[in-house]
This record gives structure tokens, sequence and C-alpha cells, in this order.
């Protein structure tokens, strides 16, 4: 089960009279427990007072589930723990906490907004809940679910501004509903099996402002979308191997590798092409307006670039760095990366001679630590499974 | 006439070392020579490691090796392959 990567992305857009969210949405990764918790929480209201509400609310979910109390007790205290307004008489704020073990189970707990869809195989299915009353004697309810993940399964939960959209309008008089917005979303993984959690969660958002009359929010709107999938895997290799003994290897290990591939480095693409039997070619004038090395192709190898120069603007690049307007090298290596789930990265690690000549204008970084620092970008701001290797 | 093939290096060293310059090359061929001319990129032609090759960046024309390339010397190279080629001929 541990080989399904969960790719959680989640969109939203605040009530337009207002500066301030009133949703919120908290992930919370432990990657060492294989562990994955996302709470969205809707507090009441909207603008900063139900930002305080909504933001209280789901750290104090993403708190509790850390510490891995059990399920329904956790959620029980957070729901009655938090008041009910003497006024309207509605809770302060609902949340939604979805929570993925690492034998592949999923626990959802919801108290107040809208049930969460998931769609296997695309279409939308019903899953057995069970319930628990508020103890402070009120209408609140959680609703709590358990079952197993499976590959291509997507878990699309929101907050009440999604099935609420358009309310009152003529189309909707009752607004867009749980229901229509199943029927959405299962027509855009329809149409495109392969959607990211990213774009999914970016069109139901899209899809509930289209509803809203003017297309303006008249509430906060926001979609989480988690998405099951077998993980998308990418080699990235750069660097001569120690020893010319170990070239045959690092050449298979290209050759056999289950997922896209990537050679970085003059002399790296001149071992895998000798061991390969094949031809490089250097495209001169794809990019020519680049400031970067142009790219190669070679049969076998998805992507062949310069090293070290081309490694850094990546960097830079996954760093935040504005994209240039033109595409070259390294945003097409860093796009590439960003949309692995699993990245592999060999690094060879003989010396260039050439690089430690004191007259070349720029400063080049020892690739081992230029790696090391790709690898933990990915890691820490874009959430990638990286596995490191030297040779 | 035969065709002259200029192999510009793009590696890491030749690239910083002025070879990021070199790629303009077909910019300042007129088109007489350019219809002779046949200019690709090599990803590194491994000369920078062996300095009894002389200093980066290079750029082979009809194999032969140009070292500390520049636009002129590299114009030059072609035009001499070219007239040779035309006395042969």
């Amino acid at each position: 089960m541990k080989s399904l990567f969960t790719e959680l992305e989640f969109h939203q857009v605040r009530k337009h009279s207002q500066h301030t969210a009133g949703d919120a949405f908290m992930v919370h990764k432990d990657s060492e427990n294989h562990r994955l918790l996302a709470v969205l929480s809707d507090g009441l209201g909207s603008g900063v007072k139900a930002n305080i509400l909504a933001n209280m609310t789901a750290k104090m979910a993403i708190k509790f589930a850390e510490t891995h109390t059990d399920f329904v007790h956790y959620a029980k205290v957070i729901m009655n723990s938090l008041p009910v307004c003497q006024v309207r008489k509605i809770a302060y704020s609902t949340f939604t906490v979805v929570d993925c073990r690492p034998d592949g189970s999923v626990h959802i707990v919801e108290q107040g907004n809208p049930p969460f869809i998931l769609l296997r195989d695309g279409a939308p299915v019903e899953i057995p809940f069970q319930e628990y009353g508020s103890e402070q004697g009120d209408y609140r309810k959680l609703r709590v679910y358990r079952f197993n993940a499976q590959p291509e399964d997507r878990i699309v939960f929101f907050s009440d501004g999604v099935t609420e959209s358009g309310m009152g309008s003529e189309g909707y008089p009752l607004g867009w509903r749980n229901k229509g917005c199943a029927e959405f979303s299962h027509g855009l993984v329809e149409h495109d099996p392969k959607i990211s959690a990213r774009l999914l969660a970016k069109q139901i958002v899209r899809g509930a402002l289209q509803r809203e009359p003017d297309r303006r929010a008249y509430d906060d709107i926001t979609c989480g979308v988690l998405y099951f999938r077998t993980p998308r895997q990418t080699l990235l290799a750069s660097g001569p191997p120690f020893s010319d003994k170990k070239d045959r290897e690092y050449a298979d290990r290209v050759r056999t590798f289950n997922g896209c591939t990537i050679v970085s480095g003059g002399t790296s693409a001149d071992i895998v092409a000798r061991e390969f039997g094949a031809d490089i070619e250097t495209d001169l004038f794809r990019f020519k307006r680049s400031k970067l090395p142009p790219i190669s192709r070679m049969d076998g190898v998805d992507l062949v670039t310069e090293g070290i120069l081309t490694l850094t603007e990546t960097l830079n690049l996954l760093d935040g760095k504005e994209r240039p307007a033109q595409p070259n090298a390294a945003t097409l290596l860093s796009d590439q990366l960003v949309n692995s789930d699993i990245i592999h990265i060999l690094v060879g690690t003989r010396i260039n001679q050439a690089h430690q000549d004191p007259n070349l204008p720029v400063e080049l970084e020892i690739r081992r630590s230029l790696m090391r620092r790709i690898a933990t970008t990915l890691e820490d701001r874009y959430f990638k499974e990286v596995k490191l290797e030297f040779i | 006439m035969k065709t002259v093939n200029v192999s510009i290096c793009t590696g890491t060293t030749c690239y910083l070392m002025g070879g990021a310059h070199l790629l303009t090359f077909d910019e300042m061929l007129d088109p007489c020579t350019a219809d002779h001319v046949s200019i690709c990129g090599s990803h590194c032609l491994g000369l920078c490691n062996d300095e009894s090759n002389g200093k980066p960046p290079f750029v082979k024309v009809n194999d032969q090796v140009i070292s500390d390339a520049t636009l002129n010397k590299v114009l030059d190279k072609v035009r001499e392959e070219i007239e040779e080629d035309a006395h042969v001929s």
C-alpha cells in the first residue's frame, strides 16, 4: 500500500467583500510514519473572525491527530469544546479531517461540512458512516467514515461555499448542492482520467464560482482534493561515477529505470551513450536565446542537459526564482521534477578537473552539495519523496 | 564543393569560457559561406580535461581543434577550409 502516492492540493477563493478567507486548510505530513493529515475548517461568518475560528479548529485537529489519540475520541473532544453561537444557535466552526494511515486505510471525520465525495474509477461512490451526537445536546453530529484507499481514488472535500454556490439563482434555487458538484467532478475526471489533484480542486472552485451571481463569491469557497495514484518516478543522473569500473552499473541504472530518465552533464551523457551504444545529438537552436547551454537528445534517455550550470538554475527555479519568458533546459528539468512523485537522484562523485580552473568566471558549485540542496528543496518545499545516492 | 563541419562545444567549461557567445556563429556568416557550412553542437567534446589541447572554449572545424576559440578565429578557419577545398577542386 505504501507504493501508492498521495497528491494533496487545495484551492480557495475568499468571499468577495473580505480580505481574508474564513476557511482554513491545513496539512500535516509525517513522512516517518507515512501518515498524511488534512483538515478543512469553515469558521462562522466571514473575514478575520471566521479566519481565526477556522484556523484554531484546524490547528487543534492537526495537533490532536498527531498524538495518535483515538480518532473518534479526539473528534468528539473538538466538537464538544467548540461552543455554539448564542445568537445564531449554530456552531462556531465546522471541520473535515482526512487521515491517511500507512496501512492504506483512510479515516474521515466530518462535522458540519458538506459530505466529501469519493471518486472511484472516476465515479462517485457512497461510503457508509457512523454518526455521533453532540454532548451539548444540540443539533451537531459527527460523521465518521473508514475505508481502504484504492489506486486512482480521489477524495474531494469542500466547504459549504461550494455546495451552496448559486443559491437562490434561477438555475440553482438550492445551490449547486453535493450532487451537482459530484456530477461536475465526475465529468472532469472522465474527460481527463489523469487529472491532478491541483487542477481538479481548482476547476471545482472555478465551477462553484461560475454558478454564483455575477461570478463573485458570496461565501468562502474552498476545495481540497486527495488523489491516490501509482507514483510517477524520475531518475536524475548527474556526474561520472568515482570509479570507471562503475560506469556500466551507472548506465544500467538509467537503462532499467521504470520512469522518466534525465542525464545532466557532458561526461555523464558520454558514459551512458558509450554503454548504450547510442549517439548524442545537441540541439543548438531550440533554446538559442537562453542563458543556459542547450539540451541534447539520446535514444533511451528522456532528457539530456549540461550539468552544473543547468542544475544550479534548476535549483534557483525550484527555490521560487521567476521563470524566464522562454523555456530552457532548466525549466524543462525543474518541471519534470515537480511533476514527479518519487525522484531518484544518482550523483557521480568524480571531480571534473577542468572545473577547478581558477580562471572560470563564476563559482562552480561542487556537484555533491548542489544535488543535496536540490534534494532538500524537493523534499521540504514540494513534499517529494527523494532518494539520493552517490556512486 | 564539400561542406565544412563546425562543431561547437557546449560543455560547462567551454560554455563559461566564451562558448555561449560562439553559439551565434551562424549569424555572422554571409549567405554564400553559410551554404557551405554545417554547424552543430556537441554536449562536450571532452577536450578540456587535457591541458595539451589548449584552453577552452573548443570548436572543431572539420576535425581540427581550435582552442581558445573566438568567432573570428572560427570564421578564419572556415574560410581557410573553403579556399583550400576550392584550390583542390
